[in-house]
């Protein structure tokens, strides 16, 4: 370590010493700050890859007047296709429909014996390619298929659709609201932690500058005082992020909703961007705060 | 020695200076000066003659209104603050209230040049325990210096000035609140700092430090040089008639 660093981290441990109180202060809020942009972050990043999920299953179903002849069937195949792009189409015919229903029935078969085997529509499935998972582009495909001749009826769960694409649209606002409370109470916390130690150290501030210190000696250490923040700061947010992260998937495993929700942690990559970007803007929030309150 | 100097003009060249306080306090009235490298010199005066802003106009602390002043080199009129803070690296200023940090030790406050011009840490060490003995303070190393007595601080303060190793000394009252065996003593460390090299400037008006010394004295009375007893003959303008 040379001389300098060692002045210097000499300092900057004099300085925590000193304002330990607004330190801490300062710490905590910088780590809950972090803890809550990346927790929103967290549950809007395993909503996107959930919803990639069910795009991989989601299927629209055209219920039909009547059952499709087999000679139809290209032409059929070849207009859906022609409209988006999909990856599989299959025909049901009534008494497909019918045998379908009762495997799903199992035990309770019995319910059907007074109905006929030709009570259900004929059908057809369409299972689109995964660049259709907008859901406005659903619902175009949707009410295209609605024209198709015969079609009664067109469903794809709409209703559930709707609500899980509203839903994830309303964690992106949050995580872009909780992004600007991250960058506003971070630098506004580091600017006036250093603002206070600037004032409180105001008169030792005067006889450095009395004995020739340098604008670089004066400044480091508080420089360093962010970038200590920033580490600490967002470190410990991402503990604890980790910490609710590691609990919520031990109590919370299990079926419905949760089975779709395959809760998956931060890459290393998105920890180090958020622990880099914090420190950025600790690092930034100390400088503006020497640039503005200190007579250089 | 600063690295600008050369050793063949005045290391302090004072030249019609002149500084007023608002509204129109005159501090110094077009005084000029010249010290030689390795000189001590007396300035004395009743409070308020001026002795205090000469050494703050020297040490960059103020500027003149009117007037030049060359200190090792530098033309402070046209100083940087680079320069400025490399200047000051080598002045080391007693000042009259001490500017001591009280939260720190005496070890502390008394490294604290040293440590801004990155100084060894042994050499920071063996340095600052020299002048703890010199000031006879070596057994308060470690207390906060809020808890010394005024004399004790003051003491502390001759030490912080001195610890560099400084071109120039500026004592603002250096004995002011000390005994007359401890105000001995420091005069004995102004000499001593005085023949490792320094220049030293003492304001005072403590009179028992300056009587039976063979050393330049000039008086300031209301800004002006009213009196001088040298030790060699100097130029001295701005001298009351």
């Amino acid at each position: 370590m040379s001389r300098q660093t060692y002045f210097f981290l000499k300092q900057t441990a004099r300085n925590l010493k000193q304002s330990w109180g607004t330190q801490l202060l300062t710490l905590m809020t910088v780590s809950l700050s972090v803890l809550i942009f990346s927790f929103f972050l967290l549950v809007y990043i395993n909503m996107i890859n959930a919803s990639e999920r069910l795009g991989d299953e989601l299927r629209l179903i055209i219920y039909l007047d009547h059952e499709v002849i087999p000679e139809m069937q290209p032409r059929i195949r070849k207009k859906i296709s022609d409209f988006a792009e999909v990856e599989k189409i299959v025909f049901i015919s009534k008494s497909e429909a019918f045998h379908r229903l009762k495997e799903q029935l199992g035990g309770e078969q019995d319910v059907l014996d007074d109905l006929g085997a030709d009570f259900l529509p004929p059908s057809i499935e369409i299972y689109p390619r995964r660049n259709l998972h907008n859901l406005t582009q659903i619902k175009e495909f949707s009410d295209y298929l609605a024209t198709l001749p015969g079609a009664q009826k067109v469903q794809f769960g709409q209703s559930w659709v709707e609500r899980f694409g509203y839903f994830t649209e309303l964690m992106r606002v949050i995580v872009m609201l909780s992004g600007i409370l991250l960058i506003l109470a971070t630098v506004f916390m580091v600017s006036a932690s250093i603002r206070l130690t600037v004032v409180a150290k105001e008169a030792e501030l005067e006889i450095l500058r009395l004995v020739g210190a340098t604008n670089t000696y004066i400044q480091t250490p508080l420089l360093i005082e962010g970038l200590l923040q920033g580490i600490f700061g967002s470190s410990l947010g991402l503990v604890l992020l980790y910490s609710i992260f590691l609990w919520t998937k031990m109590h919370l495993h299990g079926p419905g909703l949760f089975s779709v929700l395959t809760l998956q942690f931060f890459p290393v990559s998105t920890t180090v961007m958020i622990i880099a970007t914090a420190i950025l803007l600790c690092t930034g929030g100390s400088f503006a705060s020497i640039r503005k309150y200190m007579r250089i | 020695m600063l690295k600008s100097f050369s050793e063949d003009r005045p290391f302090i060249d004072i030249t019609k200076v002149t500084k007023v306080y608002p509204p129109d306090i005159i501090a110094l009235q077009n005084v000029s000066l010249s010290v030689d490298l390795g000189e001590i010199l007396f300035l004395t005066g009743m409070s308020g003659a001026g002795k205090t802003t000469l050494l703050k106009l020297i040490c960059c602390m103020e500027t003149p209104n009117k007037g030049l002043i060359d200190v090792g080199g530098y033309d402070l009129s046209k100083i940087s603050a680079s320069q400025i803070q490399s200047l000051r690296q080598q002045i080391g200023v007693v000042y009259q209230d001490f500017k001591i940090l009280p939260r720190q030790t005496v070890f502390q406050n008394i490294a604290m040049p040293m440590e801004v011009c990155f100084t060894n840490v042994k050499d920071i060490r063996k340095r600052v325990d020299q002048l703890l003995e010199s000031i006879k303070l070596t057994h308060k190393r470690d207390t906060v210096a809020g808890k010394l007595s005024r004399g004790e601080q003051q003491r502390v303060a001759i030490a912080r000035a001195a610890s560099n190793s400084p071109a120039l000394i500026l004592a603002d009252e250096p004995t002011g609140n000390l005994d007359a065996e401890i105000s001995e003593e420091i005069m004995k460390l102004f000499t001593e700092l005085n023949a490792a090299g320094s220049t030293v400037i003492i304001a005072t008006h403590d009179e028992s430090i300056y009587r039976n010394t063979e050393h330049r004295r000039i008086e300031l009375e209301h800004g002006l040089f009213s009196r001088q007893t040298q030790k060699k003959q100097l130029s001295l303008t701005g001298l009351m008639s």
